[in-house]
């Protein structure tokens, strides 16, 4: 028995050896921290579903590694008045079942994530279309409520469906035989282990840099690791700064990383307790040192932010530096207050990074202010930190990006008087992002921003920390540069052996 | 014995439905998943709008009748992250988290039982000092730990076992390990004391003035009478291995249930995490009716009790 079973493991062993070796060749293996959660891209989209998804379907417009917005279904758009745009769409896109993409399966598709029925968690971010309707045989128009400069943006995470396949399957079954005109046909999907796409031969934008990708489930980072070390993964996502110090001396390993459009920060509540007095909230700006954060915890990874916004979102401005690192200029604020020993209770989980917090509670204890923490579970933080100012305590940490890389995603959600999140209250900050709302002219959007951006300091309605650093750990032999909005384009990938 | 079965069947049926009553409602009463599942910057209307459509909206004990009268039918529902079925969901996972337990429980019997007999048998000997330091370690490390230690070893230095997956029998070697660490340390216990205990008593005495080896003296005499705490301990071990498969599932990215019960918390995907306690609650509360019964078995005394 003994010897059957030994003899049993050692020819599995082997087996799996070669086995490995071979896969690299045609077929990249990614390990993700987690199971796509829907393959139906109308439905959810966390980072896992996706990184997968995205490589099934094409979108009618995309962005470019620059960040550019530029064509892909869409060959070009015009709007005919500030309500009203009009899309021109290729014609030569087929999905992988054969069947051409038209301008019907595009207003399809954009009815099916708006329809309130079909309870698409990504309804929010396209429900300002109102009316999208085939204008032509190669074009569609679709109407918003009110003139809205983020659109294209929005547009950037619609994916098109095939009208006949979606209706004929019924949407549970689509989504697990989904069929796209992307890259990527899905060929396998075995929940919580692993998804497996093969590549669309007649993709329109010609030969995909694998024959085949599989996605792999793997929670631990550690685990993780372990797999691109041996070949078992050729790339993996989710690294945290000090994961990659071991990897330095790695020859067949590269670390990629990308700054990207999340910006991680301190909320401030000017509502209710110490931080009502905008001396304290200046001395909290005062006393803490970025640079610091970033060099000794974060390993240099990410990048300083001064605004609440990155380079990689359209209304962020250069110009508005944020308050310097100065423990003097905070005591003297914290003492001018009357606020020396005040007790600041702030609202964490676990989805925060625990030794930043710990480092604001230090910095903020040296110039007088005493950080208090208060741990919950991240459903019951999100409901605490959008509800009433009491509820959402004096400060916690945020990260936040909106997907729609637009000032309008994130200041206005956070801080426009009314928006869940907001605790800041200013008439004039108001008016400010009001009215970049509604202009689809770029420049006056911008000077709106400036101005906003210039009130959310002024005020010190929150700490911009930084620029949140999304690391990579992969073969050596790929070739990719990582793009802020995290997109796991594979079709961008190459092999250089 | 029919009643004895009737009986437990029904204190079985008692605490299943306790358990669905608790998680049903402990799960909720941090709030439900639509916050989680919203872009962050949706408005209050339409959080509201989502959490309508998800049934979210609705008193707790109407949402609670809802899913026991849908339990009743057998339909235990759709996941309302995945949008699937969850009877699949939970289904497809099963069978990983079967074959790692058993793995675990193969290790943990085949090393633990043996080493527990050889501890007895050689007491205070070097064999023994051997067998308890690996015990202890088997014992005393967490298992996130050694498992992270197996990986690299075995995987990453010397490159023998595969890293993660579930994709070859080599794939199980290490889970079952780490996972079987524990209750290996705890069988080994169990038996090196039920072994002494016996060895001590007259009718070992006995046998081993007849002129039989200690040994035969074991084999023939000892086991069967030091079963019975064994026995007991492995019923209830085997629910510990289900609970402990949550971390080395996690680890070795083995797709069992309890990988799933992480993710399905995390993501406040309620029908799942419901579905996949009732499962390990049913298979706890069974392995303990086994127990009862083994022991019946094996134990005319108690079997006469009964």
């Amino acid at each position: 028995m003994l010897r059957s079973w030994t003899i049993g493991l050692l020819t599995a062993c082997a087996l799996a050896g070669p086995a490995l070796a071979q896969a690299t060749k045609d077929t990249l293996i990614v390990d993700l921290p987690g199971d796509v959660a829907t393959m139906d891209p109308h439905v959810q989209w966390d980072t896992e579903s996706y990184s997968v998804y995205r490589n099934i379907f094409d979108n009618l417009v995309t962005r470019d590694t620059a960040g550019k917005i530029v064509p892909q279904v869409a060959t070009a758009w015009r709007y005919t008045d500030p309500t009203t745009i009009v899309f021109d769409l290729r014609t030569d896109i087929t999905f992988s079942d054969g069947s051409k993409l038209t301008p019907a399966d595009v207003v399809f598709s954009i009815k099916r994530i708006t329809n309130p029925a079909f309870r698409s968690p990504q309804l929010s971010q396209f429900d300002q279309i109102i009316a999208a309707d085939v204008t032509g045989p190669a074009q569609v128009t679709l109407r918003t409520k009110s003139p809205y400069p983020v659109l294209l943006a929005q547009l950037v995470k619609l994916s098109i469906v095939p009208q006949a396949v979606v209706e004929k399957l019924g949407d549970q079954a689509f989504n697990q035989q989904v069929l796209g005109s992307g890259p990527y046909v899905l060929k396998s999907w075995q929940r919580g282990v692993a998804s497996t796409l093969e590549a669309n031969p007649g993709y329109w934008r010609g030969a995909t840099p694998f024959k085949t990708v599989t996605f792999r489930a793997v929670p631990d980072i550690a685990t993780r690791i372990a797999d691109v070390r041996t070949g078992r993964a050729d790339i993996t996502r989710g690294l945290s700064p000090d994961d990659t110090a071991p990897l330095k001396n790695e020859r067949n390993l590269q670390v990629l990383s990308v700054a990207t459009e999340r910006v991680t920060h301190l909320f401030l509540n000017p509502a209710i307790g110490p931080t009502r007095d905008k001396r304290v909230r200046q001395a909290i700006a005062h006393a803490i040192d970025r640079d610091a954060i970033i060099a000794a915890l974060m390993l240099g990874f990410p990048k300083r932010a001064d605004v609440m916004l990155t380079e990689a979102a359209f209304g962020w401005v250069g110009d508005v530096p944020f308050w310097p690192y100065d423990p003097a200029r905070a005591k003297a604020l914290v003492k001018e207050a009357g606020a020396e020993g005040a007790e600041i209770p702030f609202l964490t989980s676990p989805a925060y990074d625990r030794r930043v917090n710990e480092a604001v509670q230090q910095m903020l204890g040296e110039v007088g202010l005493k950080v208090s923490f208060v741990m919950v579970d991240q459903p019951t933080f999100l409901r605490r930190r959008q509800g009433t100012p009491e509820e959402a305590l004096n400060m916690a940490q945020g990260r936040w990006s909106c997907a729609c890389q637009d000032a309008d995603g994130v200041i206005f959600p956070l801080f426009r008087t009314g928006s869940q999140w907001a605790k800041f209250s200013n008439a004039e900050f108001d008016t400010a992002v009001d009215a970049a709302r509604v202009t689809l002219d770029e420049k006056e959007r911008l000077t709106h921003y400036r101005r906003a951006f210039t009130i959310l300091r002024d005020e010190v309605a929150a700490v911009p920390l930084f620029q949140d650093a999304a690391i990579y750990l992969a073969r050596r032999e790929l070739k990719w540069t990582p793009t802020p909005n995290e997109a796991f384009f594979v079709f961008d990938m190459k092999w250089v052996p | 014995m029919i009643r004895l079965l009737a009986g437990r069947l029904l204190q079985a049926a008692v605490a299943s439905f306790g358990v669905l009553t608790i998680v049903f409602f402990v799960m909720r009463l941090s709030g439900d998943p639509t916050l989680l599942l919203v872009p962050e910057g949706a408005s209050a209307e339409q959080v509201a709008q989502l959490r309508a459509a998800l049934g979210f909206d609705r008193p707790l004990v109407v949402q609670y009748a809802a899913y026991l009268g849908d339990l009743l039918r057998l339909d235990l529902g759709e996941s309302l992250v995945q949008r699937a079925p969850v009877a699949g969901i939970v289904g497809e996972r099963i069978p990983y988290t079967l074959a790692l337990a058993g793995g675990a429980l193969l290790v943990a019997l085949g090393i633990g039982i043996p080493a527990g007999i050889l501890m007895a048998v050689h007491r205070g000997g070097l064999l023994e000092r051997a067998l308890a330091a690996l015990v202890l370690a088997g014992q005393s490390l967490p298992t996130f730990w050694s498992g992270i230690l197996l990986i690299l070893f075995f995987g990453v230095y010397l490159g023998w076992l595969p890293t993660s997956g579930a994709d070859s029998p080599a794939s199980l070697i290490m889970p079952a390990i780490a996972l079987g660490a524990l209750t290996m340390s705890t069988f080994a216990r169990m038996a090196r004391i039920s072994v002494l205990d016996e060895l001590s008593r007259d009718y070992v005495t006995a046998a081993r003035a007849r002129g039989l080896s200690v040994w035969a003296a074991v084999s023939r005499h000892v086991l069967r009478n030091a079963a019975i705490p064994v026995v007991t301990i492995a019923a209830l071990e085997i629910g510990n291995l289900l609970a402990g498969a949550v971390i080395v599932e996690t680890v070795f990215a083995w797709p069992g249930i309890g990988q799933l019960a992480i993710q399905s918390i995390q993501a406040r995907d309620f029908l799942v995490v419901q579905t996949v306690v009732l499962f390990v609650s049913s298979v706890y509360i069974a392995m303990n009716l086994l127990a009862d019964l083994a022991y019946a078995a094996i134990d005319p005394r108690i079997r006469g009790r009964s």
